[in-house]
């Protein structure tokens, strides 16, 4: 064998080698996610939006009270976090940019976004659930929040840093304090990578199970009481799936479906939104 | 003297991703043993040309030949060619320098153990004596195991230059290669671009008209994707027979 | 670059604003380690550091309480599924930068994006319900009559195979985390300068030498960060491992033997323990935990803020 033909079939190799992996991964995940859209389906039907869940082990009743947990806890985290994560990028950008104190909380916040997030909710259960003596949708928020926090402050930092500095001179040149800049000039420039940053730190948190386990809880009754366990679809697919019941297990495939595709549809909007934006 | 010519396009022409015409019926004949230098405005296709050589434009999506680019007896354009062995006989070397990250030595040894290339003594000579083509060995030789990016950029281009001769090609494309170099570098590369011609077929693209007078013995002027004017370096900077070619070269426009 | 008029009152409030907001994550950070050594400090007192790290009892009914089993099971779960998952990953790299035909280039991208977004919870449950039967009918035994035949190597594969253990969890974690750990591979390879990779082409090199020699090398700081990254990700992963993995506080020599993690354990014990110095150990192994991941995760960006520095835009 010739030198030539060695390196081709050394080549050659390496190639099949990686396009197996690539297979190989792929083919993992075409399998999770058909399976979740195979079972999934099959369990749909209106009671599952419509009721709340029957006694265990009687047929029939739905998750509606997981859903509606679900959005409140959603929805309740994303309004605390949201707005200190966009303070706090703006802080990076703006007034601390360039500084060591900036990067230092930078860094951290990267680490922050990476931490298990069950630690987040041992930590919350100590300060918000164990004083006040009961779980509490609004201690899930919380936790949820602080995952956000992190999250939301680096896509701002990095948007906001991506409006170009002379548009600040050009406001500034026009007698504008700085965070009439901020407000008017920069946030609109960044508007919709900000707006991305949101939706993604929203499909994160939507999709956690472990840091609600010790916060919100679970509750197998309708509720709107922030202020007592929430349920949400995390939890119970976890309780349903580790249940001795069938008609569970059929309820935490359809539930898994429908987390499935509302994250993949916010993630895909958020991507899209980027693409649109920054096509350059 | 009959020149054999070494290269040759025969109504090449070249598009880009979306069907952007960039060369349009070129036909040159590039000789052996002699320099030709491309010149013309920015986005005139110079280094486009350049690049079909070494189909280097194979790498990336939607690039499209038409026409043939005849090496060594063969037309290159076709199907089933082996890149792997043109590119290693038509060597290139860039705009900026570009050493692999690696140590001196094995910048130079990396393309010779391709070849196959394993005992050390003989790697050995063959680097220094690539080195030594590309005067830069007095300047290296004790520093071989230091990390190529050690080097200024004037080194790091001549030992780009070394790595593109070690393997013995019958071509090399230069794309610029003094653009982002100080004068008494570019001065040392001319030199040398002059030395080389003894034993390579050279091609080289430059914005830099003096150079092109320079190095050069024949010169091409592009200008939208065409070939304007071809002919003797000399005749073409002193007396073109184009209107256009007289324009650019006296700074009229470009 | 910073701005030094705040003369406006307004302006000085804002900034204010925005320096509390930012300083929140400090506040977190600090407020974890406070709260958690505060809670942990029953068990710190009563069970020392080390001999805490290195007891494996477990024992609710006695009280006395160790994480060598916790740790145990975290790291073997966690390296075993790093070694599937980063050979497959820098693959699955390699493949969308270089090989993938270029109508597959973007779309195994996006997928890969995608499924780096799905919730654990999901892998978890997909695991107990499809991938856990599968181990123990087929794959498990499969391995057990190959490899685990072997002299050394076969004692990783003895016992009943029940498909809730170890190696299915490491298999699910490794699945979940294959998707992140291509795509930090795939940008750390898309920092090699492309004239460097044409320059390697135009001296003859082929596809792989090419990866091999100069993108790897290259590369190799980031996708170093970036394997980092994904251990300290799987070290805190709870519900991908929770399903499957047994919740059983022992340390074994089998890979078929079900085991607990720390994530596992807190997941499964918290809302239930009902003493006081149970509940002050689990604070305390999410103590450990944290502290693990956090040295991790600090390793990890460190090498990929020097990649970044060293090539970067």
């Amino acid at each position: 064998m010739t030198v030539e033909q060695r390196r081709k079939l050394e080549n050659l190799t390496a190639l099949v080698l990686s396009t197996l992996a690539a297979a190989f991964g792929l083919f993992w995940l075409i399998f999770i996610l058909g399976d979740v859209l195979v079972h999934g389906i099959g369990a749909l039907n209106a009671d599952l939006f419509l009721s709340d869940p029957a006694p265990p082990g009687i047929e029939g009743g739905g998750l509606r009270n997981a859903f509606v947990g679900q959005i409140m806890i959603t929805f309740f985290a994303t309004l605390i976090g949201v707005p200190i994560g966009v303070l706090g990028g703006t802080f990076l950008a703006e007034y601390a940019r360039g500084t060591r104190f900036a990067r230092i909380i930078s860094v951290l916040s990267d680490i922050m976004v990476s931490v298990p997030s069950i630690v987040i909710g041992t930590f919350i259960y100590a300060l918000l659930v164990r004083p006040l003596g009961h779980f509490s949708g609004w201690a899930g928020s919380i936790a949820l929040a602080v995952i956000m926090i992190p999250v939301v402050l680096r896509t701002t930092e990095d948007m906001l840093s991506l409006v170009p500095w002379t548009l600040r001179e050009a406001a500034f040149a026009l007698g504008a304090p700085y965070y009439k800049v901020i407000m008017k000039v920069v946030y609109r420039g960044a508007a919709t990578g900000i707006l991305t940053g949101v939706l993604l730190s929203i499909a994160r948190v939507a999709g956690e199970t472990a840091p609600l386990l010790f916060t919100s809880f679970n509750n197998n009754f309708f509720s709107w009481d922030m202020n007592g366990p929430v349920a949400s679809l995390t939890v119970t697919v976890f309780q349903y799936a580790m249940g001795p019941f069938e008609e569970w297990h059929t309820q935490a495939w359809a539930a898994s479906l429908l987390i499935t595709l509302f994250i993949l549809a916010i993630t895909i909007l958020g991507r899209a939104i980027i693409k649109w934006r920054y096509r350059s | 003297m009959t020149q054999e010519i070494e290269l040759e396009t025969r109504d090449l022409n070249f598009y880009y991703v979306g069907g952007v015409h960039a060369l349009k019926s070129i036909n040159v004949q590039i000789d052996r043993n002699l320099v030709t230098a491309f010149i013309g405005p920015s986005g005139c296709g110079k280094t486009t040309l350049l690049r079909c050589f070494n189909r280097m434009h194979d790498l990336y999506p939607h690039n499209r030949y038409e026409g043939e680019i005849i090496f060594q007896g063969k037309n290159m354009l076709i199907d089933g060619i082996d890149l792997i062995r043109l590119r290693s006989s038509i060597g290139m070397v860039f705009q900026k320098p570009t050493p692999f990250p690696m140590t001196i030595f094995e910048n130079i040894a990396y393309g010779l153990r391709l070849k196959g290339y394993r005992k050390k003594p003989e790697l050995f000579e063959r680097v220094e004596q690539a080195l030594n083509d590309a005067a830069l060995w007095q300047e290296v030789k004790d520093k071989l195991q230091v990390n190529a990016f050690a080097l200024s950029g004037g080194q790091q281009q001549r030992l780009c230059i070394a790595r593109a001769l070690a393997v013995e090609p019958e071509v090399i494309l230069f794309d610029e290669p003094t653009s982002a170099l100080d004068p008494i570098s570019t001065a040392k590369i001319e030199e040398l671009i002059v030395e080389l011609k003894e034993r390579v077929t050279i091609v080289i693209v430059t914005h830099n008209m003096q150079q092109a007078a320079r190095v050069s013995d024949m010169t091409a002027f592009l200008y939208l994707g065409e070939i304007i004017e071809y002919g003797q370096t000399k005749k073409i900077f002193t007396n073109p027979d184009n209107k256009q070619t007289d324009d650019y070269i006296t700074g009229r426009f470009g | 670059m910073g701005i030094t008029l705040r003369k406006d009152p307004i302006d000085l409030f804002f900034s204010a604003v925005t320096a509390v907001a930012a300083c929140s994550v400090i506040a977190i950070i600090l407020g974890i380690v406070f709260v958690l050594i505060r809670e942990s400090s029953l068990a710190i007192g009563k069970f020392g550091f080390f001999a805490f790290l290195t007891s494996t009892d477990w024992n609710p009914v006695t009280e006395s309480f160790g994480a060598a089993t916790t740790i145990f099971g975290t790291i073997v779960t966690t390296v075993l599924a790093l070694v599937i998952a980063v050979p497959t990953a820098i693959g699955i790299a390699i493949f969308v930068t270089e090989v993938a035909p270029d109508f597959l280039k973007g779309p195994i991208g996006i997928a890969i994006e995608l499924l780096a977004a799905i919730p654990s919870i999901i892998y978890g449950m997909w695991g107990l319900f499809t991938l856990a039967p599968i181990m123990a009918n087929h794959i498990e035994p499969a391995l057990q009559s190959t490899v685990g035949r072997l002299p050394l190597i076969g004692i990783l594969f003895e016992g009943t195979p029940m498909g809730i253990d170890l190696f299915t969890a490491s298999v699910i974690l490794s699945i979940m985390i294959i998707p992140f750990t291509a795509s930090i591979a795939r940008d750390s390879f898309n920092l090699t300068p492309a004239v460097v990779k044409e320059s390697a082409y135009g001296i003859g090199a082929t596809k792989w030498e090419v990866v091999k020699n100069i993108v790897l090398p290259y590369s190799k700081v980031g996708v170093f960060g970036g394997v980092v990254l994904s251990l300290g990700r799987a070290l805190g992963e709870t519900m991908a491992v929770a399903f499957v993995l047994g919740n059983s506080h022992k340390i074994t020599s089998s890979l078929l033997d079900a085991a607990a993690t720390i994530t596992v354990t807190l997941a499964n014990e918290f809302t239930e323990a009902d003493s006081d110095v149970y509940l002050s150990s689990l604070f305390y192994l999410a103590l450990v935990l944290f502290l693990m991941s956090f040295i991790v995760l600090a390793i990890a960006k460190f090498f990929l803020l020097r990649a970044e520095k060293r090539y970067g835009r």
